[in-house]
């Protein structure tokens, strides 16, 4: 083999640096250019999730570990924040009901309405975005820059099929299991306020003559939108981290902040439907 | 063998390798040298198809690897095996389950076959016994020879070696390279070993490719490395500075 001192020279394909009106043009197309990438990106997760999900073998033992990391685990961190909203909530609209017509009678119906409507799904997605998400996507982020990633890849084991997908379909699982024991505690707690604020009787407060069956379509929809939504752009964040510490801080960063975007774009999208088809 | 042929990948704006290209002929155990941020690491992941370059060509075996589907990359790589830098073991699995990975999404063998040859390799590398452990229970030196037994147990014939040596102690070190040399010498496997240790690596390999600023500015024997007259190449082989 004889020796190469120096080689020819490759042509750079680097793109141009834009100059003179393209600058002007390049600030404002970029932003726009890296949202469509950003949701290109999302799209091509949940395209493959979804194809591995019915198409390869899930592995079910890491599917219920996951169920159990996403669902035990934040048990009591959402029954404290449900519980303590569902006070608050109760003690304000109570207060305001109580100046404005003086009577209580419907205060529980209301409450129970808006908790299947809104914030029984959207406050438990919202928080697992921010327990369940950044766990996700510092789990995926550090395993990208730490190269377990590629050595998956080396071992023929897709990176989605085997780290989203029991992410994936625990997280949607446990997200309607989440939402409806938020349900449950938010309107405990309501209730036991509104007795001891206002007092209204248990027996009064726990009314459901406005439930609908639009009003628990809504609520399924939220939380499989939402359960879907989180793990998948958590993933994604995580699947692009790069360099090393730094990465999985801007992984983790992006998640929450994505996934807190997609669940209030999502939820005012799906309570415009039910608004529309269902409830009207 | 491998066949990469004006491979050029870039990071934004930045070339990152300047069209690259180099032969690593069958049984050949090739050194690629050159200072950090060189491309090495990069140059073999797109050897391995981990990563696709903006222009370039990369055969091995004869099989176009950037033009292949899913299911016909992971019958390639199959026959790959990789020592990742950072050592990329599966920080949720036991030794065990990492060293046998490969082994199991193969599917070919038992599991009573797998354990055996768990251990097997375990003795070879002077970690008897550590099966149930994890990785964070190891030190540097016994994740880098765990990664090195997950790398070769389903006897590939090609290997890429990132680093074998980097933060570990001369013994330590010494004893990945007899484990390299016994690799070729044994089972006369195609390798690619990115170092910085010239000194190990001088005896063990037949070639050596320089790689400076994502360009290859030298490829060739030692005998010939070490007749080099240029300046840079000198340097580095001899690990002199300007001053």
């Amino acid at each position: 083999m004889s020796a190469t001192e120096e080689q020819t020279s490759g042509a750079s394909l680097a793109p141009p640096e834009p100059a003179g009106f393209g600058v002007v043009l390049a600030s404002v197309g970029e932003p726009f250019l890296f949202v469509g990438r950003e949701l290109a990106a999302m799209a091509h997760v949940l395209w493959l999730t979804v194809f591995y999900a019915f198409r390869r073998p899930v592995r079910w033992s890491e599917v219920w570990r996951q169920a159990f990391e996403i669902g035990n685990r934040s048990l009591v961190f959402i029954a404290v924040v449900l519980g303590f909203l569902g006070m608050i909530l109760i003690y304000q609209s109570g207060f305001q009901a109580q100046r404005i017509v003086g009577d209580l009678q419907l205060l529980g119906a209301l409450y129970l309405q808006m908790l299947f409507r809104e914030f029984g799904p959207t406050i438990t997605a919202l928080m697992l975005a921010t327990r369940v998400g950044t766990g996700i996507a510092a789990e995926i982020g550090s395993m990208v820059v730490t190269e377990q990633v590629d050595a998956l890849r080396m071992n023929n084991a897709d990176p989605v099929h085997y780290l989203v997908v029991p992410r994936f379909i625990a997280s949607v699982l446990m997200t309607l299991v989440l939402s409806t024991l938020a349900i449950v505690v938010s309107f405990i707690s309501g209730m036991w306020t509104a007795k001891m604020m206002f007092g209204v009787n248990p027996g009064t407060f726990y009314n459901t003559s406005f439930i609908i069956w639009g009003d628990l379509i809504i609520f399924g929809m939220k939380s499989l939108a939402y359960g879907i939504a989180v793990p998948i752009i958590a993933a994604e964040a995580g699947l692009s981290a790069f360099g090393g510490s730094e990465g999985v801080g801007w992984a983790t960063t992006k998640s929450v902040v994505n996934a807190s975007l997609a669940i209030t774009f999502l939820d005012f999208l799906l309570s415009g439907f039910g608004y529309v088809f269902l409830f009207s | 063998m491998i066949e990469v042929a004006g491979i050029t990948k870039l990071h934004g704006r930045e070339v990152v390798l300047d069209d690259v290209s180099l032969t690593v002929g069958a049984g050949t155990q090739l050194a690629l040298i050159g200072p950090g941020g060189a491309g090495k690491s990069l140059l073999i992941k797109i050897m391995a198809a981990l990563v696709r370059p903006e222009r370039g060509t990369v055969h091995v075996n004869g099989e176009d690897m950037l033009a292949l589907n899913d299911v016909e990359l992971a019958r390639a790589r199959a026959s790959m095996g990789m020592l990742f830098q950072n050592y990329a073991l599966f920080d949720f699995m036991t030794v065990e389950e990492n060293i046998a990975f490969p082994l199991r999404q193969a599917g070919k063998l038992g599991e009573g076959e797998i354990t055996e040859r768990v251990a097997e390799l375990l003795h070879q590398v002077d970690l008897p016994g550590i099966q149930k452990q994890y990785p964070r229970e190891l030190s540097g030196g016994m994740k880098k020879r765990v990664t090195f037994a997950r790398a070769v147990i389903h006897e590939p014939p090609l290997l890429f070696y990132d680093d074998p040596t980097a933060g570990l102690d001369p013994v330590t070190s010494s004893k990945i390279f007899i484990l390299l040399d016994r690799m070729k010498r044994e089972r006369g496997v195609t390798s690619v070993v990115i170092t910085h240790d010239i000194l190990g690596v001088r005896d063990i390999c037949d070639e050596f490719v320089l790689l400076n600023h994502g360009r290859v500015v030298f490829r060739g024997t030692r005998d010939e490395i070490e007749s080099s007259e240029v300046r840079f190449v000198q340097q580095f082989w001899r690990g002199e500075s300007d001053e």
